[in-house]
């Protein structure tokens, strides 16, 4: 009993005090667990060169057990041969790592908050409308809550159109199920483009553009995949080929505001401009991080338009695909039903 | 004792495979120095750079490595061996002799005194995971950033939306 | 542990079981079915293109597991070689909730009227076909399953158009679903069939093309047979028949349960299952009416293994029919590059098929239908090359990548003459992680069935040049046995007990209450995908189960 007792008490101690070892040698220690090798490798050439393991990961000196008890069972797997996957953050670990970004990104943050993305687990699962009339499926997690664990059975239940329906896990409920990597990684290679000051002159799309952490949490593969790998489709109205953008980082909203296999302008999640904004990039409405657009017709529009309309009392409803005022395609001849003139 | 020296000390108690004899390369689980650099000449050989990345870059040798702690454990000994003839014969051409003798073990005429069967047996075994770690989900350690999917025009992650439409009731 | 007595105990729940499932408890049957795996979701494959049921280079995610489930292959030269699940040689069907159908390709075929009388077409007419092998009628036709192959096409969910098809059997009813779009390749082989005087239509498919059942529509993704659908379109026991079976509240399901021997009574009564559960126990389920559905490698496995006073060498196997006849399918084909991409992304690929060589061919008993393929994810294709081309080093590479998307396949299921040689036995030493014999398989294919297969390759070939390939090539037949997802035939179905395990409702001859439901009971294997033909048997022995025997109160 005493000695179990001891064994026990030894290994609540030394645990921690392996890890601290283990860390306290910076990131070249952390490269020292071979399975570790390749998150130091990505890390070491990333934007984030300069921070620290310790300071988002935190350290050893953390009273959180899971750690040391990942660490302690990693090393025992290690030990007999059962090494498991490439190590990668857990859905809790995604969620804790918000507060981090914030730390340093705060303006980022805040407008993510406010916007719709922001959306939580009790949001996006629990909607009475949606859960009565469509199938609750692994799909869903493509693009809300795509770092949890398991299957969509796992996050909410029960899988019929009848409910009552409840969150599996309740602590998910005031939960984002869009996170910071949802379209970030940290561990990207890539150069930051220089000191603060420098970036604020250069702030604008060509920032953006080349920003080596923006890119897709891919959750077939547990892993981002980055906006250069990503592909803006190349969308059509009814057989005409649509003039793009150019620009890249539309290649991540893309992933879930998809259009069907065909491509059609429209279908699907799709809402791709077709009508007088043809060739307008998501980017140039809607700002990245709160995701909304309001106020932003008056950056490309003068107050009064051509027609002589207020453009910020126009009715520009997006939601309703059918709506002839719809942004995304409202063309000339929506409102000039008899012929549009020519220009003068 | 510096706190390296003294660090990597506890990491070598901790895991066995870290402690005997030669430790693993860095960033890799088992394959050596010596092993991981045979092994990514002769991955490079079998799909070599041109204005397209080959086997080395993509790091199918990380793949295999990988694999040989998991699915493919029970080849580890076979993997020693065979790096090990491989690096005895090539001491004196270098890896520029690689492709050559690559030739000669698939039609299984390397020397016997290095290969008891003339290579055969070796030269499948790696091809095999060689284009595994290649053409592979990266995942995996191999394929690095899609390099191969992006060389045959496969999109990394397909653009698919759903339909809108009510399923109904269940 | 004896557990209370239920009306039935079913083991396997694949592609059969819980249909008869199903069946049962919409009758009030209190029913327990049993499966050895678990209720696997698209979460626990990933669409991982190294491990998966279709490439299991790295495992595969539906069962059964790697560990503690081994079974004994003999090679040509006799020796005998211990495979693991994932591994080549086992002939693996998944081990899950629903079977093979969570993670197949899930075309629906059903058989032509002539599959089901082979004797009858080609006894005289093509006598080498049947000079050592076991090829016979069917003891019930194609008319007994018609009404069946619709409640399977209805209440399962079939899309897909056979109405240009003119070789097949006929059809009731149509498809409750239309096809999906056509690809690039659908459109381009659909051209060149009509070229050559084929007659091209679109594969009947167990997948949504449209909303149905409750379930959304294909989404088109690349990542399709082996795999776990993502947004539940693909139509499988698991998502369908089974969720309503429970909803009845007579069944209970009841996973990771290995099943060991059916028990037997005096007489030829059974009196239930002996099986270890989830947790390594072993249980004794009481019921009234024992269905074995754990298809034909694992259902000859457990007939073999349940000895009796009776049966003392086996359940069934007074004959020694239980175990014999394995049979898949010979897949042969050709592969045809093209001057201009084929591939446009759009899955699940395979969609256009032709009958024109199921039968009829000169001098052959049987053929097969021959059809598109399934996507092929770059691991996949990247062993495929015309001959001449070096398969590894910058030849290998250059040739690569120029035709990975210009490369087109063309296959099909030939139908093989059964023996007695291709068989299943229980090994007399190895054993699962339960202590229980494995299964023993050995077998050479018939010859007869590799001139067919080998004629179907010429066939898919020709098939190709006409639509414009610029170079093909074939892939011949093998030598060994087949199974795998399409194993059949080794608890065949017959009106004489001395030469068949079942009758014709699929009640094992000389007991009172063991029924065997899946591809061990079909005679031969028609020259197309058997699922349907399963299901179909499934719906109409669970009806004939439900009439023939009385429940209590």
């Amino acid at each position: 009993m005493v000695v179990a007792g001891l064994v026990v008490l030894v290994g609540v101690l030394l645990a921690p005090a392996g890890s601290l070892l283990y860390e306290s040698g910076g990131p070249e220690a952390c490269a020292n667990c071979h399975e570790m090798g390749r998150q130091v490798e990505l890390w070491s050439g990333s934007a984030h060169q300069e921070v620290k393991c310790g300071a988002c990961h935190g350290d050893a000196l953390t009273m959180d057990a899971r750690v040391h008890w990942t660490n302690a069972r990693r090393v025992a797997e290690h030990w007999m041969g059962r090494i498991g996957e490439e190590p990668r953050l857990g859905e809790g670990q995604v969620l804790e790592m918000m507060s981090r970004c914030e730390g340093c990104h705060e303006q980022e943050f805040a407008a993510w908050q406010a916007g719709p993305h922001a959306a939580t687990y009790e949001r996006l699962f629990l909607d009475e409308k949606h859960n009565h009339t469509r199938h609750l499926m692994n799909d869903c997690l493509r693009c809300h809550g795509a770092h949890a664990e398991g299957a969509i059975g796992d996050v909410v239940a029960p899988l019929d159109t009848k409910g009552p329906w409840r969150l599996v896990r309740e602590e998910l409920r005031g939960q984002p199920a869009i996170p910071c990597m949802q379209c970030h990684a940290v561990h990207r290679e890539g150069q930051v483009l220089g000191r603060k000051r420098l970036e604020a002159k250069m702030a604008g799309r060509q920032q953006e553009t080349h920003r080596p952490g923006l890119g897709f949490y891919d959750r077939r593969s547990r892993a981002g995949v980055r906006a250069g790998l990503l592909r803006v489709p190349k969308m059509e109205d009814n057989g005409r080929v649509l003039r793009m953008s150019a620009d890249g980082r539309q290649a991540v909203c893309y992933q879930c505001h998809a259009p069907l296999a065909g491509r059609q302008a429209g279908s699907g999640d799709d809402r791709t401009p077709k009508g007088v904004h043809e060739g307008l990039s998501c980017l140039a409405c809607h700002e990245q991080h709160r995701g909304t657009t309001r106020a932003s017709c008056a950056t490309c529009h003068p107050r009064l338009s051509n027609c002589g309309r207020d453009v910020e009392t126009m009715d520009t409803t997006f939601a309703n695909a059918k709506s002839g005022h719809n942004v995304h395609w409202v063309a000339c001849a929506d409102c000039h039903a008899k012929g549009v003139p020519r220009r003068r | 004792m510096k706190r390296r020296s003294f660090i990597a000390g506890t990491a070598a108690v901790g895991g066995a495979g870290c402690g005997r004899g030669e430790g693993p390369a860095p960033g890799y689980r088992v394959l050596t120095e010596n092993e991981i650099r045979t092994l990514d000449a002769w991955c490079e050989a079998l799909i070599p750079a041109d204005d397209a990345p080959g086997a080395s870059w993509a790091k199918v040798p990380r793949y295999i490595d990988i694999q040989l702690t998991r699915k493919f454990r029970r080849l580890l000994p076979r993997y020693r061996e065979a790096l090990a003839a491989m690096e005895r014969w090539l001491a004196a051409a270098g890896v520029e002799g690689m492709a050559a003798r690559l030739e000669l073990m698939e039609q299984g005429k390397a020397p016997r005194e290095l290969f008891a069967d003339g290579g055969k047996d070796a030269f499948e075994m790696v091809l095999a995971h060689t284009l595994q770690g290649f053409y592979g989900s990266p995942r995996h350690g191999g394929n690095r950033d899609y390099v191969s999917w992006v060389l045959l025009g496969v999109a990394p992650v397909p653009v698919r939306g759903r339909e809108q439409a009510e399923t109904g009731k269940n | 542990m004896r557990l209370p007595e239920v009306d039935a105990v079913i083991i396997g729940a694949g592609a059969a079981g819980p249909i008869v499932a199903k069946e049962l408890a919409f009758a009030g049957w209190r029913t327990v079915l049993l499966e050895r795996g678990e209720w696997n979701t698209a979460a626990d494959c990933r669409k991982d293109d190294l491990r998966n049921q279709r490439t299991s280079i790295l495992g595969h995610p539906f069962g059964p597991e790697d560990e503690g489930n081994p079974r004994v292959v003999v090679e040509r030269d006799g020796r005998l070689r211990v495979v693991e699940p994932s591994a080549g040689g086992y002939h693996n069907n998944a081990a899950c909730v629903g079977g093979g159908t969570l993670s197949y390709g899930a075309m629906a075929w059903r058989f032509h009227p002539h599959d089901f009388r082979m004797r009858t077409e080609y006894g005289t007419k093509v006598p080498a076909a049947f000079a050592d092998s076991t090829l016979e009628d069917w003891p019930i036709g194609y008319d007994d399953l018609e009404p069946y192959y619709e409640q399977a096409e209805w209440e399962i969910g079939v899309s897909g158009d056979d109405s240009t098809n003119p070789f097949r059997g006929e059809r009731k009813r149509a498809l409750p679903m239309p096809p999906l779009p056509p690809t690039r390749e659908h459109e381009i082989l659909w051209r060149g069939a009509l070229r050559a005087g084929l007659h091209p239509f679109h594969i009947p498919m167990l997948r949504n093309s449209v909303p149905y059942g409750g379930r959304p529509g294909c989404m088109r993704c690349r990542w399709c047979v082996g795999f776990a659908c993502e947004v539940d379109a693909k139509c499988g026991t698991q998502n369908t028949v089974l969720p309503r079976a429970l909803g009845t509240g007579n069944l209970t399901l009841r996973t990771g349960c290995q099943a060991q021997e059916v028990t037997m009574g005096p007489g030829g009564t059974a009196t239930g299952v002996r099986y270890f559960d989830a947790n390594g126990e072993r249980q004794e389920q009481p019921a009234r009416v024992v269905v074995v559905s754990a298809s034909a490698i694992e259902s000859a496995r457990l007939l073999l293994n349940s000895k009796s006073n009776l049966f003392p060498r086996g359940l069934g196997n007074r004959h020694d029919w239980v175990g014999r006849n394995l049979q898949g399918h010979t897949y042969t084909g050709a592969y045809g590059l093209f001057a201009d991409d084929v591939y446009d992304d759009l899955g699940p690929g395979a969609s256009v098929a032709i009958c024109d060589y199921n039968h009829g061919n000169a001098g052959m008993a049987g053929g097969a239908m021959l059809a598109n393929e399934f996507i092929r994810l770059p691991i996949q294709a990247a062993g495929i090359r015309p001959p001449g081309v070096p398969r590894w080093g910058k030849g290998h590479k250059d040739y690569f990548r120029t035709n990975y998307r210009r490369l087109v396949a063309v296959q099909g299921p030939t139908q093989e003459a059964p023996t007695f040689g291709m068989r299943v036995e229980v090994d007399a030493e190895v054993k699962d992680k339960f202590g229980i014999p494995v299964a023993r398989l050995s077998g050479l294919k018939h010859p007869h069935t590799i001139e067919v297969g080998n004629l179907m390759a010429e066939k898919a070939e020709g098939w190709l040049r006409a639509s414009g390939a610029e170079t093909t090539w074939k892939k011949g037949a093998g030598q060994g046995i087949s199974g795998g997802q399409h194993q059949a035939g080794t608890c065949r179905m017959g009106r004489d007990a001395k030469t068949s395990v079942v009758d014709e409702n699929l009640r094992i001859h000389e007991t009172e209450n063991v029924y065997v439901v899946d591809g061990s009971v079909h005679v031969t294997n028609g020259g197309f995908n058997p699922v349907l033909t399963i299901m179909a048997l499934a719906f109409r022995a669970g009806r004939h189960i439900a009439g023939a025997h009385r429940v209590r109160g």
